[in-house]
């Protein structure tokens, strides 16, 4: 089973493919027609020097105004001691398959509009190498963004149902078997520009998100994650690190730290 | 097994009655202020929501869309996209407030002339 989307320290997007947090769902999805592709590289620096590289390559279509999907898949590579994958090798995550719906959005003046989604799908049996476990599992959740002047608020919540046995040398505290949930909040402000005027500019913001999940076995994590986004017209890139505030993983092992690299398009 | 399609079937229900329940834009076209059809000539489209520089492409994207609506310029700050009506086209505000909806925002008012 591949770790959820939004347990990563540091990203998703209603129509307006808004301001969009890096590390955790945004009530946000493409026009109807319109394709985003997502490129998210992400390095994760366990106990005892053990470093998991990740690349996701994510896809948003929008179906109709409200309806999207979106389709992502990890791809990994580790650098472990025995009996995980050893040095170099690759594998695949499972595939996050979404339906994304939104059931509000509020415009409240030239800026400032409230909007919520809700979100279905499944975790496809697309893993290999030894990094995840491959399994079905469903999973639901929704999200709520707020966006007034320079702030954006975004608050969402996941849960999945883990259909797998748990792997013996788990990676991530999502590979033990359980169900679980993935509870996010995220903050940004934009920096830059201070308003907006009529020339074209990229947008810069300052973000922080508390991303954490919790098993039904009573484990869980939380991360805080400060980020940087740049969004421009066509583009938006986003920067970020995870760094952890409470841990409770055994047997899987502590995460230290995590950087966050991406890059989203707009076609 | 048994479980999967439980969950599964529970999930599509879900969705399903979320879908059917699905609002429409804000403001229906009737409540639009403005001309129900746009004869040749310059006009300011009033937008709410707007909130990032993607907002930009998108409206641009699906504003182009409509036949006889060239060289939309979105003013972030005020919330206006200026658009040029041409070659006896006459979009309609039904389909300029659709077209803006698609995009994910709000239509609120066309204003004749380029402020």
């Amino acid at each position: 089973m591949t770790r959820a989307i939004n347990l990563a320290p540091l990203l998703l997007a209603a129509t307006a493919a808004a301001q969009e947090m890096p590390g955790m769902p945004s009530a946000t999805a493409p026009s109807p027609g319109v394709l985003i592709p997502r490129l998210q590289g992400r390095v994760w620096l366990f106990e005892d020097g053990q470093t998991l590289i990740e690349e996701s390559v994510r896809l948003e279509y929008g179906l109709a105004r409200d309806l999207s999907i979106s389709a992502e898949l990890p791809i990994y590579q580790g650098f472990f001691d025995a009996p995980r994958p050893s040095d170099g090798d690759i594998g695949f995550g499972d595939m996050d398959l979404l339906l994304e719906l939104r059931i509000l959005r509020e415009d409240l003046n030239a800026i400032d509009t409230v909007r919520a989604s809700l979100f279905a799908g499944a975790e496809l049996p697309t893993a290999s190498g030894g990094f995840a476990e491959p399994t079905l599992n469903p999973c639901f959740g929704g999200v709520f963004s707020s966006i007034t002047g320079r702030h954006g608020f975004d608050v969402s919540g996941r849960f999945t149902f883990n259909t797998g046995e748990g792997m013996a040398s788990p990676l991530f505290l999502t590979d033990l078997g359980d169900d679980f949930a993935n509870l996010d909040a995220g903050y940004a402000y934009r920096i830059h520009p201070e308003a907006y005027g009529e020339e074209r500019v990229a947008a810069w913001y300052l973000t922080v998100e508390l991303n954490s999940v919790w098993t039904t076995g009573d484990n869980h994590e939380i991360l805080v994650s400060p980020g940087l986004l740049i969004e421009a017209p066509t583009y938006a890139i986003e920067l970020g690190v995870g760094i952890p505030l409470s841990m409770e993983v055994d047997p899987a092992p502590q995460v230290e730290f995590a950087f966050l690299a991406g890059v989203r398009l707009l076609f | 097994m048994h479980r999967i399609h439980v969950i599964t079937a529970a999930l599509c229900c879900a969705l399903g009655a979320s879908c059917a329940s699905t609002p429409r834009p804000t403001s229906s076209p009737a409540a639009i202020s403005g001309p129900n059809t746009l004869t040749d000539g310059r006009y300011t489209l009033v937008v709410h929501g707007m909130s990032c520089p993607k907002c930009i492409s998108n409206v641009e994207m699906q504003l182009t869309r409509i036949s006889g609506i060239t060289s939309p310029i979105v003013d972030m700050k005020n919330g206006f996209v200026r658009v040029e009506v041409s070659g006896g086209k006459s979009p309609t505000k039904d389909a300029i407030a659709n077209a803006i909806a698609d995009s994910g925002f709000t239509l609120v008012e066309i204003r004749g002339g380029v402020e």
